[in-house]
């Protein structure tokens, strides 16, 4: 089926996300205006004004009360779903990197770069009620990073743990109840780009420079399998409904205005979960692929590009009776 | 200083102290008496004795020079001076003996005497078995060498056998039953090498080595050997471990040449420090004997220097205004004599015959030439003058039926001192038809700049790629007999730049090589249907297997930094198999030499494919499925681990359920479903479309 662009960014897609029931999409990108669309017809539905810079991150309440965003303007910021209003603006020392809110959105997290003089840390602040007093809130916990800093960050299951991904390729995962080190692995040898939960955030799977897809176990960080491509891996996701996982890189967007776009390898690809055998891919962009995210039905799915554009993608009948032989019993 | 005086004083004169007693005391150095001197000098002075002078000294000075002419005393002064003419050129005579018979003759064998063994040396290695004249040969030998020949026994003693080395199966990779291709790849400058074969469904690694080689490698061209580079020089390797072969010493070899049989390899070594005269060293491939050594070509040519007839009879390298023929095995040049040739610029054997075909420039009024030359007798079967000549390139058929010349000509010519400019260029193709009567000769004239031509490696056509960058066109040519090739299709405006005929002919890759290149197109020159049309990015070579099933385009490490691998396709353009492999450099099948069957059973065998045809198809079924089944086997093992994975999970997430609801409000998210129970139901209306009508 022919795919919805969605043209609203100026500046190349960082994050997307779909709120959980899926019918609204988020995207922020390069330019300062997150926005959100109707994810049936790829309408915009409107724009978040208020950042003054790139913004790198979002993510979306279970309930879409609320919507957090952090950049490069060094703000994390709170915005109310039904009015577009910022509710909220925590100013921080560097660009937020990451934000997640908790299973429960009873807490939020975000990450900062380590820049200017001041380290990467990671906050943990209380978003049950949301309003100007944020700002002026101390974080419920708040710890630094002295290696390398944090590129993507996930929420474990239950509001007790979190896990991070850094620049040098490791995997933290941290005890909120004390703020300790619970896990930490090294799988990757390059920066994790991002990291996704499975429907029932028992797995997640992780996205990194060293041209790799693996996926996790949430609680033991123990590594399940492993997804190879030749170029970065800039995002994956986890289908919902299938066993199937798809992946999105290309090459360095720092290296495309030199070669053609049959070079970059800009296409989504998808492998099966379990087999880590490739089987599909999806053409389209005309830059890397920045984020990726199915839709929580399974049925389509959509990516941002370092071109500015969101593409959703529905999948066609064969996607769905696509099968792998092997012995069923 | 007065003591050591003194000290001699004492040696010297053991006699006299009785009349000097002044100054001290001296030791009675008197033998006892009674005294009987038991020891012999030789025990006592053994290392002074070594030193004193024998009758044979300075018998290494003096060489024998046998098989001179027999003159009488009138004529002896004559013989003299030309014997001393001869061989003072090696060192002063310092002494000579002309022993002469009863009857005044001299005996034919003289005695030179040099002043230093160096000389005497020099003299014989230079003039022996060196004729005289026609009835007179020199046999010059070093005096000292008589008395080794007279020691050798009389009873010949039969020599001990050797014991018996086996020799690996050389051809082997032949054997195979189901006639896989093997290949060879290199990874990096010398990283590692692989050999594969080609095997369905899954090529397997026969062997892999790092630092196999220093640089590169190449096969022979009938697949024998693989020869590998070190700065020692060239190693081959065979058999089916690949086990060292043999090694030619030659440090810092950088070229190899095969001779078209195997029978020998030439080694160059431009910066090699074995002497001047052993920068280009031909070697037997069997024996590792040197078989003759030449100084490094004068100035800048292509490589290979030594090009080889056919059957290793003979090779020949260029020179100025010379073609110098060699043999073998003597590696003598061809009757002891180059061919002049003034003026001639490049040369090129038949693949078939004892024939090479060269061409001479232009020189004022004397038109070009091009000329056939068959050896060893030297006859020139057929030449064409040609005019307006710039240049001129030398394409055999691969199955020597046919030569074409590609003659780069002008209407213009422009000479600025050293500097000589063409312009209005145009070109022709001199065709020659070799098995026919007399050898006829078509021309065919193309007014665009060539880019490429290629011979149909069997068969009788002819692709040439021609126009400028912006229309780039390929045309086919039919040679036939007695008439003008004739154009069979032409297509126009292709991307391509590189044509690569199957081995066995009718199937072509048209290519686009480079940094920006990578179309391919692959054609049935039959009917010139277009099988296939892809590409591979950026692609730096490709390699038809010497069965002409299997094609591989490359991208190598050398050229690109970027996505290094190698595609396998079939021979109809279908992708096989992708291999990317970081520091990919190298791709190349093994040959495998002509085949052993006749034409007419090659005949047989097409005529009857089908009956052969289910058969393989048969086995290819059963292979296939043992694959997919060892797959679906695989996966199976796979799938049922993470089932069990899963099921552990589901349990756990299942407990965790109460804790979840908890932290959502007692609200159920757990489902794909995702309208919550109770949740509101809300319209929203889109904006599809704006209609604008005027109502009347």
């Amino acid at each position: 089926m022919k795919p919805l662009m969605l043209q609203g960014h100026e500046r190349a897609i960082t994050q997307i996300k779909y709120n959980r029931e899926g019918d609204l999409l988020f995207s922020v990108a390069k330019d300062s205006k997150p926005n959100v669309w109707w994810s049936l017809n790829g309408e915009r539905l409107g724009t978040f004004n208020g950042h003054g810079g790139v913004v790198w991150c979002l993510d979306v309440d279970w309930e879409t009360i609320h919507l957090i965003t952090g950049g490069g303007d060094s703000s994390c910021r709170l915005w109310d779903l039904e009015t577009g209003k910022n509710i909220a603006t925590i100013k921080t020392n560097s660009s937020v990197r990451t934000c997640n809110f908790s299973f429960s959105a009873y807490q939020g997290a975000y990450t900062t770069d380590k820049a200017m003089g001041h380290p990467c840390e990671v906050f943990i602040i209380d978003t049950r009620t949301i309003d100007d007093s944020l700002s002026s809130q101390a974080p419920i916990l708040k710890w630094e990073i002295t290696d390398s800093k944090v590129t993507s960050m996930l929420w474990g299951t239950l509001d007790e743990t979190i896990i991070t991904g850094h620049e040098a390729g490791d995997l933290i995962q941290w005890d909120l109840r004390t703020g300790k080190k619970l896990h930490s692995i090294k799988e990757h040898t390059h920066q994790i780009n991002d990291m996704q939960l499975s429907r029932d955030g028992t797995m997640f799977i992780t996205a990194s420079k060293d041209q790799t897809a693996k996926l996790f176990d949430t609680s033991s960080l123990e590594l399940l399998k492993e997804y190879k491509t030749e170029r970065p891996v800039n995002s994956a996701a986890l289908s919902p409904i299938l066993d199937h996982v798809v992946l999105g890189g290309g090459q360095d967007a720092m290296e495309v205005t030199t070669t053609s776009t049959r070079q970059g390898k800009f296409d989504a690809r998808f492998f099966h979960l379990v087999f880590e055998e490739e089987f599909g891919r999806v053409k389209g962009h005309f830059g890397p692929i920045n984020s990726l995210s199915f839709h929580p039905d399974g049925k389509s799915f959509a990516s941002g590009g370092e071109d500015g554009y969101v593409r959703v993608q529905s999948f066609d009948q064969s996607y769905f009776d696509y099968t792998f032989d092997y012995n069923r019993d | 200083m007065a003591k050591k005086k003194g000290d001699e004083k004492v040696n010297h004169t053991p006699q006299s102290d009785n009349e000097e007693q002044n100054f001290d005391e001296e030791p009675n150095f008197e033998d006892p008496e009674g005294f009987v001197d038991d020891i012999p000098d030789e025990e006592l002075l053994a290392d002074v004795l070594e030193s004193k002078p024998k009758e044979s000294d300075g018998y290494e000075n003096v060489v024998v020079v046998d098989g001179c002419p027999q003159v009488g005393p009138e004529r002896l002064e004559k013989l003299q001076s030309v014997i001393n003419k001869i061989f003072s050129k090696f060192g002063k005579i310092v002494n000579e003996f002309y022993p002469t018979t009863e009857n005044g003759l001299t005996t034919g064998y003289i005695f030179l005497e040099y002043n230093n063994p160096q000389n005497a040396a020099e003299a014989v290695a230079a003039t022996n078995n060196c004729k005289l004249d026609k009835q007179h040969t020199f046999l010059v030998n070093l005096f000292t060498d008589f008395k080794k020949y007279s020691d050798i026994p009389k009873e010949w003693e039969p020599p001990s056998p050797q014991p018996f080395k086996v020799q690996s199966d050389l051809q082997w990779y032949l054997m195979d039953p189901d006639a896989y291709d093997q290949f060879l790849v290199g990874i990096g400058t010398g990283v590692a090498l692989q050999v594969w074969q080609n095997a369905l469904p899954e090529p397997i690694v026969l062997q892999e080595r790092p630092n196999w080689t220093e640089t590169y490698a190449v096969w022979s061209p009938l697949g024998t050997y693989l020869a590998t580079f070190h700065w020692r020089g060239v190693a081959l390797w065979a058999g089916p471990k690949f086990s060292q072969f043999q090694k030619f010493y030659h440090p810092e070899a950088r070229f190899i040449s095969f001779s078209p049989c195997e029978n020998y390899i030439v080694t160059f070594s431009p910066t090699g420090d074995r002497g001047d005269d052993k920068k280009l060293i031909i070697w037997d491939i069997r024996t590792g004997q040197e078989k003759r050594s030449f100084p490094p070509p004068d100035e800048y040519v292509t490589w290979p220097i030594f090009r080889w007839s056919k059957d290793d009879r003979f090779f020949a390298r260029l020179g100025q205004d010379v073609l110098s023929v060699y043999e073998t095995p003597s590696f003598g040049l061809l009757d002891k004599k180059s061919i002049k040739i003034t003026g001639i610029r490049d040369f090129c054997w038949s693949p078939s015959d004892n024939i090479l075909a060269y061409w001479v420039a232009e020189d004022k009024d004397v038109p070009a030439r091009v000329t056939l030359l068959e050896l060893p007798n030297r006859t020139e079967i057929r030449s064409k003058n040609l005019f307006s000549v710039a240049d001129c390139k030398i394409h055999w058929q691969k199955s020597g039926d046919y030569l074409c010349v590609k003659v780069d000509r002008y209407s213009k010519v422009k000479k600025d001192k050293n500097d000589i400019k063409y312009s209005g260029m145009y070109y022709n193709f001199e065709i020659f038809h070799m098995r026919e009567k007399e050898i006829p000769v078509d021309s065919v004239e193309i007014k665009e700049p060539i880019q490429a031509f290629t011979w149909e490696p069997i068969g009788s056509k002819f692709a040439i790629i021609h126009g400028d960058t912006a229309n780039v066109c390929i045309s086919f040519y039919q040679v036939n007999t007695g008439q003008a090739p004739t154009l069979l299709k032409k297509f126009e405006r292709t991307p391509f730049n590189h044509l690569f005929w199957s081995p066995m002919g009718q199937f072509i890759v048209l290519a686009n090589l480079g940094l920006t290149g990578g179309a391919l197109e692959f054609l049935d020159t039959n009917d010139f249907t277009i099988m296939n049309v892809s590409d591979h990015y950026q692609m730096s070579g490709i390699e038809w297997d010497p069965t002409g099933r299997y094609v591989v385009t490359g991208v190598s490490s050398l050229k690109c930094k970027m996505d290094c691998g190698y595609y396998l396709w079939s021979f109809q353009g279908k992708i096989l198999r992708r291999v990317m492999k970081e520091g990919f450099a190298q791709f190349l099948w093994r040959p495998r030499p002509p085949t052993l069957l006749s034409e007419k059973q090659q005949k047989e065998i097409k005529k009857n494919l089908k009956k052969y045809y289910s058969q393989f198809e048969s086995k290819d079924r059963m292979r296939s499925s043992k694959a997919s089944k060892e797959l679906v086997a695989k996966r199976t093992e796979q799938m049922k681990k993470y089932v069990e994975y899963r099921e552990m999970k589901s349990q756990e997430w299942a407990e965790q359920k109460p804790r979840r609801l908890e932290l959502r409000n007692y609200v159920d998210t757990d489902g794909i479903d995702t309208e919550p129970s109770g949740s509101v139901e809300e319209v929203v209306e889109f904006f599809i479309k704006e209609e604008k009508t005027v109502i009347e």
